[in-house]
C-alpha cells in the first residue's frame, strides 16, 4: 500500500519535473505567446523619383471602408445616396450592399451580417468627407422630438453604420499614368506568412520597383504589449520599433524627356503602325539612361488592365536582327585593328556577291567604295568583305566587345543575352552575314550602348538607370557612379567611325531623314529581316536607328526601334531616323544643347570638308 | 498508569497531519484569490476602508474565497464533531446514512429539486451552497462498506456477501454515472477494490472482477477510439472528447468529409484548450513560479476562469509558485495520506481500519486523478483537488473523511 502510494507521487513529481524543469523554457514560451501580441507595423514604401526630384512613384495610406447593415436599416437609400458620390458607387448597388443579410454560423444559428465592406483603397481625404457626411444626416426627423431609443439609432447610424478597418493599407500611386512605365514597373499586394501572423506587403513585380525592392520597401517596426483577449494594454508595451520608411530611388531618367519620347513614339506608331515602337535616349560620356520608352505600353496604376505583352519591356526583353546598324562593330573593328583604313578601297562587286555559294546583294549597286562610303551607304558587300579580312575571331572578338550576347546589366529585370554563337558554330556564310547584322539577334539596349560607346571615344559604358538612394531626410544613402565596361576600341579608332558616321546623315547618307538643323548628328540605320519559318519573313522588318548628336562633343544618344511598320515604308532610314530627328530636336531644345553647326552652315552641309568632297563627287 | 494515560491522551490529536490540513487550507484560500479576484481594483483593505462595514460584508460573503473559508470553517466543525464521536457509533449509522444518500441522489436527477450546470446534474441548490450528494455519497460509501467487510473473514468467501459487497457499490455508482458524472463514479472502483482486498476478500474473486473491469473498460475504449460511429455506445458527447483529448486521438473519423474535418478540428481545438494552457500554466511556473497573482495564464484568464479556481487550481498554484509549491502541496497530501495509512496500521479492529484504508484511498485517488489532470497524465474528469478546490462539498466532505480519520485514531486504544 505504501509502495503503490509512493510509486504513484514519485510519478507526479516526475512529471512535475518534468514540466517544470524540462519543459519550462518551451512552455514558458507558450505562455507569452498567449499574452504578448507583437503587431507588426508597415513602412511606407519610398518614392522613384526623376532626376529633378519629380515623383513617378509614390505611396498613399488609403482605407478599407465597410458598413454595418442592421446599424441601417430602413435608411439604406438615404444613406446610399450620401455615400455614392464620395465612394464612386452605383447608388442602386449600395442600397443593395447595404440591406441586412443574415448567414447561418457554424452554431446552425441565423445571424445578420454586420461587415460588409463597400469599398477598398479609399483616400484618408475621401475618408474624412464620408464622415462629416454621415454626422450631417438627419433623414428630416426633428431630433428634440424623438425618443431616447430613436435618439441612440441615430446617433449609432452617424457614428458607427459606416466605418473602416483599423489599419491603413498601402496604394501604390503613379501620378504620371503610363509615364516611364516600363522603367518603373509595378507593385502588387501579396499577403505574406511572417512568424507575426499574416502581413500584406507592396512588392514590386516589375521593373525598378522589383530590382530596388528591399531600398524602397523599408524595415518594418513592430509594437510588442501585452494584451488581454485581443485588448491591447497601452501599460505593459514591452517594445516599439518604428518602421523605417523604404528609401527614395532617384533615377537618372528625365520625366520632360521621357514624355518627349513617349509622345513622339506614339506619333511614330499613327503613322507606321508597328507592333511596338521603342526609343532609348542615354548620355553617351556616363552611360546615364535619360529616357526608355516602349508602345503599347500599361498603365502601372492599373497593371491588370493591360495584356502582358504590352507590359513587356521590349528594348531588354526582345532580340531582333539588328541588320545595318551592327556594321559599326565590323568596321570599327577593322580600323582598329589597323586592317583598313578610312579610305581603303573595296570593289562592291556592282551589287552582286557570290560568297560560299550564296548572293550577297546590296540596295545601292555600287563599284569601288572607301570604307567611309561603305558606311555611308551602308554596302552589305563592302561590310562583308571588311569581316572576312578580319576573320571570324576578331569578328566574334568584337562582337563580345561591344557587349553583346551579354546582359548589359541595366537594373531591369527580365534582360536577356541575345544569340550570338562563337566562330566554331558558324557556317561558312556567317562570316559575310553576321557583320550586316544577319543571323544574330541582339536587344535594342545593347545596340544604343555600343553605338553610345563610339560617341564616347570607344568606351563601353554600363548603362545607370538609378542615380542615387536617398533616406526619408534627403540623405544619399548610395550613391552610384558611371561605370565604363571596357575601351572597345581606340579613341581615334572612334573619331574615324563618328566621320564616318556623320556621313550617314548627310544628304547622301541612308539616314538624311535623321539630320537636324542646328547640330551634326551621326548614326547609322538598320533594317533588319525578320527571321521565322526556316527563312526571312516577307515584307516583316525590324527597322531602326541609333544616333548621337552634336557628333564630335556628344551630348545624346538616340535610339528608335520599330517592329514591322507597316509597308512600303520600312527602311530605318524613313521610318526610324525622322522619329529620331524628332525626338532629338525636342530634346536638344528642352536641354539646351548648344548647337554645333553654325546658322549658314545648316543647308546640309557637313563641316568635315574630306567627307563632304567624298559624298559631294557621288551625285 | 494515570499519568502515562495522561501522556497518551496528549498524542491521540495527529498534530503533522492537522498541520498539513491547515496548510493546504491556507494555500487554497490565498489560490482561490488569486484565480478569482482578476477584476479587482481595489484590495481588500481599501474595500473595507471605503465600504460602509454592512455592505463590505455583503460584498465579501459573495466572494468565492470567502465562501471557501466559511465551508473550510464549517468543515472544521464537522470534523471536531466527528473527531469526538466515536467511530463505531457511526459505523452503526452507516445505513442510515448511506441510503439518505442514495436517496440524495435520486434527488438530485429529478428535473425540478437537482440543479442543472452545463448539461450535468450533480447539485442540489440550497440558496448559499449547491450541495453536491455525490461527494457526500463517496464517505458513505466508505462507511458502509467498511461496516459490511469488517465482519468475520470467513464470510467474507462466501460468493453472496461478495456480491452484495458489489452490490453497495454499484447502487451508487449507477446513479452518480447517470448525472452524468463519470469521474466521481470511477473513483468509486478504487475506493471499494482496496477495500475488498485489505478486508480479505479471496483475490480470485478481486482478481475476475479486475479482469472484467478491465475488460469492459478497454472494450469501451477501443470502442470510442477505433469503432465507426454507429457501433459506439451512447456515452456522453464531452466523455468521448475527454477521451480523445487524452489520448491524443484526432476528432474527425478517418472518413470524414473536409467540411466535417473542419469541424472535427474545430472542435478539437476547442476541447483541448483546457488542458492545454493547463499544461502550459504549470510549465511556464519553472522553479520559483512567476508570483502570487502575477501568473499571465491565470491573471489574464488564458486558464479558463470558468475551471481555474476549482478543478484547475493546482496550475494556478504550479505557474504562481512554480516547482517549489507544486511539490509543497504534493508534499502536505503526502503527508496526510501516509500518516492516514499508519492510523491504518494501528486501528485496533478491522473496522477502523477498513474505514482509514477506504479515506485514504478516496482521498488519494482525487489528488492523483486531479493533479494527474491539470498535468496531462489522466484524462479531464470533474474530480476536485481535496481543501485546495473551490467547492463546499468537496471541502466539508475531506475535512469530515479527516475527522473520522482523527476518530480511528482516537479511539485505538479506548477499549
Amino acid at each position: 500500500m505504501v509502495i503503490l502510494l509512493a510509486i504513484a507521487f514519485l510519478s507526479l513529481g516526475y512529471r512535475l519535473v518534468d514540466l517544470q524543469v524540462l519543459q519550462h523554457e518551451e512552455l514558458l514560451k507558450q505562455a507569452e505567446r498567449n499574452t504578448h501580441q507583437t503587431l507588426l507595423l508597415q513602412p511606407r514604401r519610398g518614392e522613384i523619383r526623376d532626376r529633378f526630384g519629380n515623383v513617378l512613384a509614390s505611396t498613399v495610406f488609403v482605407k478599407t471602408v465597410y458598413a454595418d447593415p442592421t446599424l441601417i436599416a430602413p435608411y439604406q437609400t438615404e444613406v446610399a445616396r450620401t455615400l455614392s458620390p464620395w465612394l464612386e458607387l452605383n447608388e442602386s448597388n449600395l442600397v443593395e450592399k447595404l440591406q441586412v443579410q443574415t448567414f447561418v454560423d457554424e452554431n446552425g444559428k441565423s445571424k445578420p451580417d454586420r461587415y460588409v465592406v463597400l469599398k477598398h483603397k479609399v483616400l484618408l481625404e475621401t475618408w474624412e468627407k464620408i464622415q462629416t457626411a454621415m454626422k450631417a444626416l438627419t433623414f428630416g426627423l426633428d431630433e428634440k422630438r424623438l425618443g431616447a431609443k430613436d435618439r441612440a439609432f441615430l446617433r449609432n447610424l452617424r457614428n458607427f453604420a459606416i466605418r473602416v478597418e483599423p489599419y491603413d493599407d498601402q496604394l501604390r500611386v503613379y501620378p504620371n499614368r503610363t509615364l516611364a512605365a516600363h522603367v518603373l514597373g509595378f507593385t502588387t499586394g501579396t499577403d505574406r506568412q511572417t512568424i507575426l501572423g499574416k502581413v500584406r506587403d507592396l512588392g514590386g513585380v516589375e521593373g525598378i520597383e522589383s530590382t530596388m525592392n528591399a531600398a524602397l520597401s523599408g524595415v518594418p517596426g513592430w509594437r510588442m504589449t501585452e494584451v488581454v483577449k485581443a485588448r491591447e494594454l497601452v501599460t505593459f508595451r514591452d517594445q516599439e520599433v518604428e518602421p523605417h520608411s523604404g528609401r527614395h530611388v532617384i533615377l537618372t531618367i528625365d520625366a520632360g524627356l521621357q514624355h518627349i519620347v513617349e509622345s513622339e513614339l506614339a506619333e511614330v506608331m499613327q503613322k507606321h503602325s508597328p507592333v511596338s515602337a521603342s526609343a532609348i535616349v542615354v548620355r553617351p560620356k556616363t552611360g546615364e539612361i535619360l529616357a526608355l520608352g516602349n508602345l503599347p505600353t500599361f498603365d502601372p496604376n492599373r497593371p491588370g488592365d493591360s495584356p502582358p505583352a504590352a507590359r513587356r519591356n521590349r528594348v531588354i526583353t526582345d532580340v531582333a536582327e539588328p541588320g545595318s546598324t551592327f556594321k559599326i562593330v565590323a568596321v570599327s573593328g577593322a580600323l582598329n585593328e589597323g586592317l583598313v583604313t578610312p579610305e581603303t578601297r573595296f570593289d562592291c562587286e556592282t551589287g552582286r556577291f557570290s560568297f560560299a555559294g550564296k548572293i550577297l546583294r546590296d540596295d545601292h549597286p555600287s563599284g569601288i567604295l572607301s570604307v567611309d562610303e561603305i558606311i555611308a551607304k551602308s554596302s552589305n558587300i563592302g561590310t562583308a568583305k571588311i569581316a572576312i579580312q578580319m576573320g571570324p575571331a576578331r569578328l566574334y572578338e568584337y562582337i563580345q566587345r561591344y557587349g553583346f550576347g551579354s546582359r548589359t546589366g541595366i537594373p531591369l529585370g527580365g534582360e536577356v543575352d541575345g544569340l550570338v554563337y562563337p566562330p566554331k558554330k558558324w557556317s561558312k556564310l556567317s562570316i559575310s552575314r553576321i557583320p550586316i547584322g544577319q543571323g544574330i539577334a541582339i536587344t535594342p539596349l545593347q545596340i544604343t550602348m555600343a553605338m553610345s560607346a563610339i560617341a564616347n571615344g570607344g568606351s563601353l559604358m554600363q548603362p545607370l538607370l538609378a542615380d542615387r538612394v536617398e533616406d526619408d531626410q534627403g540623405r544619399v544613402v548610395a550613391q552610384y557612379s558611371p561605370q565604363q565596361v571596357r575601351q572597345v576600341i581606340s579613341a581615334s579608332t572612334a573619331r574615324q567611325m563618328v566621320a564616318a558616321l556623320k556621313n550617314v546623315v548627310s544628304t547622301n547618307g541612308t539616314a538624311r531623314r535623321a539630320k537636324l538643323d542646328h547640330y551634326s548628328v551621326a548614326g547609322k540605320t538598320g533594317t533588319g529581316q525578320k527571321p521565322g519559318n526556316g527563312g526571312y519573313l516577307p515584307g516583316k522588318y525590324f527597322s531602326s536607328f541609333v544616333g548621337f548628336f552634336p557628333a564630335d562633343n556628344p551630348e545624346l544618344c538616340v535610339s528608335v526601334f520599330l517592329d514591322e511598320p507597316k509597308l512600303p515604308t520600312y527602311y530605318g532610314g524613313l521610318t526610324a531616323a525622322p522619329a529620331f530627328r524628332s525626338i532629338a530636336e525636342r530634346a536638344a531644345k528642352y536641354l539646351a544643347i548648344q548647337p554645333d553647326l553654325p546658322p549658314a552652315e545648316t543647308l546640309g552641309v557637313n563641316k568635315a570638308g574630306r567627307l563632304l568632297t567624298a559624298s559631294a563627287s557621288r551625285p | 498508569m494515570f499519568e502515562a494515560s495522561l501522556t497518551h491522551r496528549e498524542t491521540r490529536i495527529e498534530w503533522p497531519m492537522w498541520g498539513c490540513i491547515l496548510g493546504l487550507m491556507l494555500i487554497g484560500t490565498a489560490f482561490i484569490y488569486s484565480a478569482t479576484s482578476v477584476y479587482e481594483t481595489a484590495s481588500l483593505w481599501q474595500r473595507f476602508r471605503e465600504m460602509p462595514v454592512k455592505g463590505f460584508a455583503r460584498w465579501l460573503i459573495h466572494q468565492f474565497y470567502s465562501k471557501q473559508v466559511l465551508a473550510y470553517g464549517l468543515g472544521l466543525t464537522a470534523a471536531a464533531a466527528f473527531c469526538l464521536f466515536d467511530y463505531r457509533k457511526l459505523a452503526r449509522w452507516s445505513l442510515v446514512v448511506y441510503w439518505l444518500c442514495i436517496l440524495t441522489l435520486m434527488a438530485v436527477l429529478i428535473p425540478g429539486l437537482g440543479s442543472e450546470i452545463h448539461g450535468a446534474r450533480r447539485w442540489i441548490d440550497l440558496g448559499f451552497f449547491n450541495l453536491q450528494p455525490s461527494e457526500f455519497a463517496k464517505l458513505a460509501f466508505v462507511l458502509i462498506q467498511a461496516n459490511f467487510l469488517s465482519r468475520p473473514a470467513d464470510e467474507l468467501h462466501q460468493p453472496q456477501i461478495f456480491l452484495k459487497s458489489l452490490g453497495l457499490m454499484l447502487l451508487p455508482f449507477v446513479l452518480i454515472l447517470k448525472e452524468p458524472d463519470l469521474g466521481s463514479a470511477l473513483v468509486l472502483l478504487p475506493v471499494g477494490l482496496v477495500m475488498m482486498f485489505v478486508a480479505g476478500v479471496p483475490l480470485t474473486y478481486l482478481r475476475r472482477l479486475l479482469g472484467a473491469v478491465g475488460v469492459l473498460v478497454g472494450l469501451i475504449l477501443v470502442d470510442i477510439l477505433f469503432a465507426p460511429p454507429n457501433w459506439r455506445i451512447p456515452l456522453e458527447e464531452y466523455q468521448r472528447d475527454r477521451l480523445l483529448v487524452y489520448f491524443g486521438q484526432d476528432f474527425a473519423p478517418r472518413n470524414a468529409t473536409p467540411a466535417e474535418r473542419q469541424r472535427a478540428l474545430k472542435r478539437q481545438r476547442e476541447k483541448t484548450y483546457n488542458i492545454e494552457q493547463a499544461l502550459i500554466s504549470v510549465g511556464s511556473g519553472g522553479i520559483t513560479g512567476k508570483g502570487w497573482r502575477q501568473g499571465t495564464q491565470n491573471t489574464l484568464g488564458y486558464l479558463p476562469r470558468g475551471v481555474a479556481h476549482n478543478d484547475f487550481i493546482f496550475s494556478v498554484i504550479a505557474e504562481e509558485r512554480g516547482f517549489l509549491g507544486s511539490a509543497t502541496v504534493i508534499a502536505l497530501y503526502t503527508v496526510i495520506l501516509f500518516t492516514g495509512i499508519k492510523i491504518a496500521g494501528q486501528a485496533r479492529d478491522r473496522l477502523g481500519k477498513l474505514m482509514a484504508i477506504g479515506i485514504v484511498t478516496m482521498l488519494f485517488s482525487h489528488v492523483f486523478i486531479n493533479i494527474g489532470m491539470n498535468i496531462r497524465i489522466m484524462p479531464v474528469t470533474g474530480i476536485p483537488l481535496p481543501l485546495l478546490s473551490y467547492g463546499g462539498t468537496s471541502v466539508l466532505c475531506s475535512l469530515v473523511a479527516a475527522g473520522i480519520l482523527q476518530s480511528i485514531y482516537m479511539y485505538r486504544r479506548s477499549y
